[in-house]
């Protein structure tokens, strides 16, 4: 018997040519497919409010990637979860990113704890961590391969404050700070950097997380009255400590807070009491980095709130890192790491360089001030838009 | 670094302790309540709380209303939703093994809050009311924390009243003593058990009410009141109502000189140390006998 069609059979072909077509159309269809990025972020729990800015920047940036094109002809799209603000459940979460649902990138969590515990299972599974909101040096001191920094690090964070106050010759320092990696690294920087402008550390305490009354911390200061009191706090303990600073009638001359103080929310929470606290932040409306003005735009036609700098730095970790990927043609982690190490840069957030650590070196801090429930940029000189109000006045004569 | 603790500032950090523990009291008595009465012990109380600040917060933000009168509307909202769960769910495991009772107002606690976190989002929020304080030389006594404690008092005492005069305080202090009894007595035991939950969830009620004064309000935020009236309990006695009262203020002003005298870090170290040592030294509590 001849065989039809060099061998096969008719019915065979069909076959054939059916599997051929079905293989074709799913390649196809992966390569349409969006190219996922999974992260963990705080969304509940004490990093809520931080968190649920790191997530919007990171969805502005996607929406905006994608309307241009998207990523290497794909569209991108993050698979986000809550971590609860709890390191152990972000290393969960990540394995589960990573592992099971199979997302080809991933991006930093919210907070340098939460950041140093997950980093370890991207680094684990050779994945690019593209840190947004990570600033404690020693997550980049443990020889990581694939973990990239955006922020400037926690210890220049109270570097304005410290400035200003050696300017108006104070002499004095008190120090507070939430009991954890971030904070801790704040705090240390801030005793190191008034030290060396011949200040004398009068008190430096820890107080765990989640504390709520800081009346025994408040008194030790009341008795010792420093000129300067600093705060590496984030939020909700920011707001505490201010209220309470009023609440004990405790009066320094300058009193600044590391992380709560530039977010909106701490003028509408404290009113008027917030007045003359300042604030360091990684970036706020005023500075003109290229993109800046169109992101803050665009982040309130798209979310219609206020956000503080958490929002354009998730934002501008993304953008670095969208760059990279299309600089490397490829979603391969050594390529991008590559990239990465390479670029220097400038997004609405401002700066981005690293060393060969992924240690973020460009990246520009300034401190601002709360006036009249309004925030002031008061330092660096070239970048403020207003004159910092000193000293703070003591309570009693204020209303 | 040393610092030198003045007599001021010993007397400052046992004022704030005192002012801290009356609120304590005030919340750890309902929880001894409900366990005094049903040996339930209701991990939802923090929970409780919660609602009760959010109460406030609300009636605060939209309608302006004084936080410190708001009392009057968190008290009987938190006393119904107390009667609903007691009557849905919490009736089920009065007899029931300990257990029992703490996987169902765990798992209640979690639905509340998870709730309360879709429908008020887990942002920070707080009653920016009554700020500042007396000076009195040396000692600064916040407003807010002044008028909590002064209102935890007479709520507490008016709870007290309730219970040593009236039919009903009688009724639910004899449950408390011996269920079975009282039952042969004609005390209709199930009324009790409703009306002694509502009560306790009012108490944390208004807890969480003047709690949201001082701090902030997020749907989390029980948790540690849960913690620190068990430590309360503990203090003065499972089923002694004024023992709670003082274990209450003594919690306040052991957490406050504590972290005045060691560190914020450590005074929960001390308080927790204190609960070990009454459990193993007075396991029936600081102070002798029941009512």
């Amino acid at each position: 018997m001849r065989r039809a069609l060099g061998g096969y059979r008719r019915g065979e072909w069909v076959v054939f040519l059916g599997l051929a077509l079905a293989v074709f159309t799913w390649e196809m269809a992966s390569a349409q497919a969006p190219i996922k990025i999974g992260a963990s972020i705080s969304l509940t729990g004490t990093y809520a409010k931080l968190g649920s800015y790191t997530q919007d920047g990171y969805q502005l940036c996607a929406k905006e990637v994608n309307d241009k094109g998207g990523l290497l002809g794909r569209k991108m799209e993050f698979v986000i979860y809550d971590d609860r603000s709890e390191p152990p459940t972000a290393i969960k979460l990540y394995e589960k990113l990573i592992t099971e649902d199979k997302v080809e990138l991933v991006m930093g969590p919210y907070s340098s704890p939460i950041t140093n515990a997950a980093s370890t299972v991207s680094e684990k599974h050779k994945k690019i961590m593209m840190a947004s909101l990570a600033a404690t040096t020693s997550i980049w001191e443990r020889g990581f391969k694939y973990l990239f920094m955006t922020i400037s690090p926690a210890e220049v964070y109270m570097e304005g404050l410290v400035e200003l106050a050696a300017q108006a010759g104070l002499k004095t320092v008190a120090v507070i700070n939430e009991d954890t990696l971030f904070s801790k690294a704040a705090a240390k920087g801030a005793v190191d950097l008034a030290k060396k402008k011949g200040m004398q550390v009068l008190l430096h305490e820890a107080y765990p997380k989640g504390t709520t009354d800081f009346s025994a911390v408040l008194i030790k200061m009341k008795a010792l009255n420093p000129d300067v009191i600093m705060a590496g706090s984030y939020f909700d303990d920011a707001v505490a400590t201010t209220r309470q600073m009023k609440e004990l009638d405790v009066n320094p001359k300058m009193y600044g807070v590391t992380v709560g103080g530039d977010v909106p929310d701490f003028g509408y929470q404290l009113g008027r009491t917030s007045d003359y606290v300042y604030g360091s932040t990684q970036w706020t409306e005023t500075l003109r980095y290229p993109g800046a003005r169109e992101f803050t735009d665009n982040y309130k036609k798209m979310f219609n709130r206020e956000f503080s700098y958490h929002a354009p730095a998730a934002y501008g970790a993304c953008r670095v890192f969208t760059e990279a990927i299309r600089r490397a043609n490829s979603l391969d982690s050594d390529k991008i790491r590559e990239q990465l190490l390479k670029l220097k840069t400038t997004t609405a957030f401002g700066d981005y360089q690293v060393d060969e650590r992924g240690f973020q070196t460009a990246h520009k801090m300034v401190l601002l001030q709360w006036q009249e429930g309004k925030r002031v940029t008061v330092w660096p000189a070239h970048l403020a838009d207003g004159k910092l109000i000193y000293p703070m006045p003591p309570w009693s004569q204020r209303r | 670094m040393p610092i030198y603790i003045t007599g001021p500032m010993l007397l400052q950090g046992v004022v704030s302790g005192l002012l801290a523990g009356g609120l304590y009291a005030m919340v750890a008595l309902g929880l001894a309540l409900v366990f005094g009465v049903m040996r339930v012990i209701n991990l939802a109380h923090g929970t409780l709380l919660m609602l009760g600040s959010y109460t406030t917060y609300w009636l605060f933000a939209l309608y302006g209303m004084n936080p410190f009168l708001s009392l009057f509307l968190s008290f009987p909202i938190l006393f119904v939703v107390g009667g609903v769960l007691q009557k849905v769910f919490v009736h089920r495991v009065v007899n029931a093994p300990e257990l029992s009772s703490l996987l169902l107002t765990f798992g209640i606690s979690i639905l509340i809050a998870n709730l309360a976190m879709l429908g008020w989002t887990s942002d920070y929020r707080s009653v920016e009311f009554l700020t500042g304080s007396f000076l009195l030389g040396p000692i600064a006594l916040s407003k807010p924390r002044l008028v909590t404690f002064g209102l935890a008092l007479a709520i507490t005492g008016l709870a007290f009243l309730l219970l040593n005069k009236t039919k009903i305080g009688k009724a639910i202090r004899a449950t408390s003593q011996q269920r079975d009894v009282a039952q042969v007595c004609g005390i209709n035991v199930r009324r009790i058990d409703l009306i002694t939950f509502g009560l306790g969830a009012g108490l944390a009620g208004v807890g969480g009410s003047l709690v949201s004064v001082m701090f902030s309000i997020f749907p989390e935020m029980g948790q540690v009141y849960v913690f620190k009236s068990f430590l309360v309990i503990v203090l003065g006695g499972a089923g002694n109502y004024p023992g709670a009262f003082f274990g209450g203020l003594i919690l306040g002003v052991v957490e406050g000189l504590a972290s005045l005298l060691l560190s914020a870090q450590l005074s929960e170290v001390i308080a927790y140390m204190l609960l070990v040592i009454v459990l193993l030294v007075r396991p029936t509590g600081l102070f002798r006998g029941r009512i």
